[in-house]
């Protein structure tokens, strides 16, 4: 009787997790694409919360006075994408470098990024 | 040297491989002799590694560049402090490391139970060699610390310049010795399983190895937090990296896990459950090493991508199925299993309190893994943001704080209901009035409220409880209050230890909950002479500077800093360029009070003079840092050997 109430106990505990990890689920995922696989989704992605890696392509870095408003393109071998950005910069942003914005894509094309994501393999190991 | 070293590694492989075999065989067989050879050769598995890893202290500190280990971590500029922790600053090096730890724990496990546990101790002995085996072949194959290159180079590469800060000499140790420290616990749960012994022995044998390992992983999460605070230059401290969520994960299993083994010393209840949790433990601390070195998930902590993936991957296979293999097919011989209580008990709200703590690592182990999962089932690469991870978190903590309150108020086995009620009244009153203030002070935000509110109530009933204690003593003993608050102290360091870890853990919540809720943050583009206004503060930019130093460029701007028009003082954010080092690095200028911080990062600047700035206001972050100073003081009571030993 008593190890029913336990287990009925643990049930509810269980469930309120469950219910919790669904409800943060549902607005805590971020789709993560190449700038490819972002581009062939076409006008459905506009507006939409995602993640795109890529790489900073080179003499594409263009900066405001200032330095807040930061504008490049990140390609990834076939596509590429322009993309505005403003706020702090990491420090590992750099050109050539692979980076992960995430933001939205507007329809004008251009992608509007609230954070830039330094991928940063190298933060051991000095590039060889 | 190189040579040395790697010799040396070689024959600690073939000692530990004998110590693990001689072991069980001396046990199984009750041959002494073999036993003490056993244990003499676990020995030399220590000297031998001990004297690898001062052969590598010896090339760093000597610029020995032909070890390419030595090349990529220094150079000849490199001071001293940060030369001797290129030890733990690459992936070769920390696994020499966390090698050398596990042997030298190995080594004081066996002087520390000679006399005691005569039956567990070669069982988990053996243990604890077959894990530093496992590590000594990562050493010897996939990750060498003394490959040597063909060529001298005149120079090394030098330290990330990110890494130069103190936290590059606390963090990396501190949380690797509590990784490694959890071999122990899992070694002697393992030794019980093997040797039948499944009553309280075990538990006992490791209560202090538990909590010094808990202890330096969760200080070891705390420096990483404080560093990446003052060093990262994002303003937080932080982030869901999957890798900081590996050095939570254990500490949260492990925190569960110290709770219920205090049911099976005092109640012997829950037997099984704290083998699944220490398994569970010492699995996650593997899987963190894996996670930081494979490569899988992209996090700033990684390594460069290595080939020790499929390793990590086998050995956190056998670690899984032989452990819960062995319980399964022990599950039968633990008997004695004692009647739960009743509803109403502390036991209760143990049980809730794990069921929780596990519930937030395996939310948090589902957070960090999903990308992979999804991209190997369905191709699609999903990230999961801080957003999951708040919410889901949130309340439990939230529910895991409001239990340690109650916990401390409820008796064991049964609580009467009239009894509970008044002890209940006076906290709840405490936490209702807080609750009240806050909200005439200005907090309106529900979920702040009942968060802060929720931390009164605790710290009240934990204040309140050793209020009463000392008070019946004082008027059983007749001394005066100070003398009678040590003594108490004294009387029951466990106890009181406690009370202080779970003081400081309120202090903690404290300052998470009020950073998170009350930040703000505000970007600005100055000239000099310009200024910004955050809250109550009113930032002038007065100028900037450029100077050099043998090793960097330095920028830095200088701000005055008012609140409501009075000067508090000057705030210089800069910016390093360093010669040998490509990548800028932003030193950010904190004004940190224990209210709040104010936090200035230089963006950056334009050759007309117009500056971009980012500013934050955190609230109460300091008592973060002051709450893990606490937690190391309640441990270090806890941990601290009494009179009555091993309790």
């Amino acid at each position: 009787m008593r190890r029913r109430k336990f287990l009925i106990g643990g049930l509810i505990v269980f469930l309120a997790v469950g219910y919790l990890g669904y409800m943060g689920f549902r607005g805590g995922v971020t789709y993560y694409y190449t700038v490819s696989e972002l581009l062939e989704r076409g006008s459905s992605i506009y507006g939409e919360n995602v993640r795109v890696n890529g790489q900073v392509a080179l003499g594409s870095v263009e900066q405001k006075p200032g330095g807040l408003i930061l504008k490049f393109t990140i390609i990834d071998g076939e596509e590429s994408l322009p993309v505005v950005f403003q706020g702090a910069v990491p420090d590992a942003f750099k050109v050539g470098n692979d980076v992960v914005v995430e933001g939205h894509l507007n329809s004008d094309g251009i992608f509007q990024a609230n954070t830039i994501l330094t991928k940063c393999p190298s933060k051991y190991v000095p590039k060889k | 040297m190189a040579d040395i070293g790697y010799i040396v590694l070689s024959l600690a492989l073939v000692a530990s491989i004998y110590s693990a075999i001689a072991f069980v065989f001396g046990a199984r067989g009750r041959h002494p002799v073999l036993t003490k050879s056993a244990r003499n050769s676990l020995f030399a598995v220590c000297g031998l590694v001990s004297i690898s890893v001062a052969v590598l202290v010896y090339a760093l500190l000597t610029h020995d560049f032909q070890i390419e280990y030595v090349t990529a971590y220094t150079s000849r500029d490199t001071s001293l402090p940060y030369l001797l922790s290129a030890l733990w600053a690459g992936n070769d090096g920390s696994l020499l490391f966390w090698g050398w730890l596990l042997s030298v724990f190995a080594a004081v496990v066996v002087l520390q139970k000679r006399d005691r546990n005569r039956e567990l101790t070669p069982y988990a002995s053996s243990i604890i060699m077959v894990t530093e085996v496992f590590f000594l072949i990562l050493l010897l194959s996939a990750s060498n610390p003394f490959h040597k290159l063909a060529f001298v180079p005149a120079d090394g590469m030098g330290l990330n310049p990110m890494l130069e800060n103190p936290g590059m000499i606390f963090h990396p140790p501190t949380l690797l010795a509590g990784y490694v420290g959890f071999t122990i616990p899992f070694a002697f749960a393992m030794a019980a399983l093997l040797t039948r012994r499944l009553g309280g022995e075990w538990v006992i044998a490791i209560r202090r190895w538990t909590l010094v390992s808990w202890l330096l992983l969760g200080v070891g999460n705390i420096i990483g937090a404080w560093w990446a605070y003052v060093e990262l230059g994002w303003g937080g401290y932080w982030a869901w990296d999957p890798v900081e969520n590996a050095g939570l994960m254990p500490w949260l299993v492990a925190t569960a896990f110290l709770h219920s083994m205090m049911m099976q010393r005092r109640r012997g209840m829950l037997k099984v459950w704290n083998m699944v949790l220490i398994i569970l433990t010492f699995t996650l601390t593997i899987f963190g090493t894996f996670l930081t070195r494979s490569g899988i998930i992209s996090s700033v902590h990684t390594f460069a991508e290595s080939a020790l993936g499929p390793f990590f991957l086998v050995f956190i296979g056998v670690t899984l199925l032989g452990s819960l293999g062995l319980l399964y097919y022990r599950s039968k011989e633990f008997k004695g299993e004692a009647e739960t209580a009743s509803l109403v008990s502390r036991e209760s709200t143990f049980l809730l309190n794990n069921l929780l703590l596990v519930g937030a690592a395996l939310a948090i182990f589902l957070g960090t893994v999903f990308p992979v999962i999804s991209e190997a089932v369905r191709g699609v690469k999903i990230s999961v943001g801080p957003l999951f991870f708040n919410q889901v978190n949130g309340p439990i903590f939230l529910a895991i704080i409001l239990l340690t309150g109650v916990c401390a108020l409820i008796g064991w086995r049964r609580a009467s209901i009239k009894k509970l009620v008044r002890n209940f009244l006076q906290p709840l009153g405490v936490a209702l009035i807080l609750g009240i203030a806050l909200f005439f002070l200005g907090i309106r935000e529900w979920y702040a409220l009942i968060a802060f509110s929720l931390c009164g109530f605790v710290l009240s009933t934990l204040l309140y409880e050793w209020f009463r204690e000392t008070r019946a003593r004082h008027r059983m003993r007749a001394e005066n209050y100070l003398k009678t608050f040590l003594g108490l102290i004294g009387a029951n360091r466990p106890r009181y230890g406690g009370y202080i870890v779970h003081i400081a853990i309120i202090l903690i919540a404290i300052g998470v909950i009020g950073s998170s809720f009350y930040g703000v943050e505000k970007e600005a583009i100055l000239r000099p002479g310009e200024s910004m206004t955050i809250k109550n503060y009113t930032l002038t930019y007065e100028g900037i500077n450029h100077y050099q130093t043998p090793s960097k460029w330095i920028v830095a701007a200088t701000l005055s800093v008012y609140d409501e028009g009075k000067l508090i003082g000057k705030l210089t954010p800069e910016k390093y360029f360093h010669r040998s080092y490509q990548q800028p690095v932003t030193e950010v200028a904190i004004r940190s009070t224990l209210l709040e911080d104010l936090y200035v990062i230089l963006v950056g600047r334009d050759k007309d003079g117009t500056t971009a700035f980012k500013v934050l206001v955190n609230p109460l972050v300091n008592w973060i840092w002051i709450g893990g100073g606490v937690l190391v003081l309640g441990g270090l009571l806890a941990f601290w050997p009494g009179k009555g030993g091993d309790r």
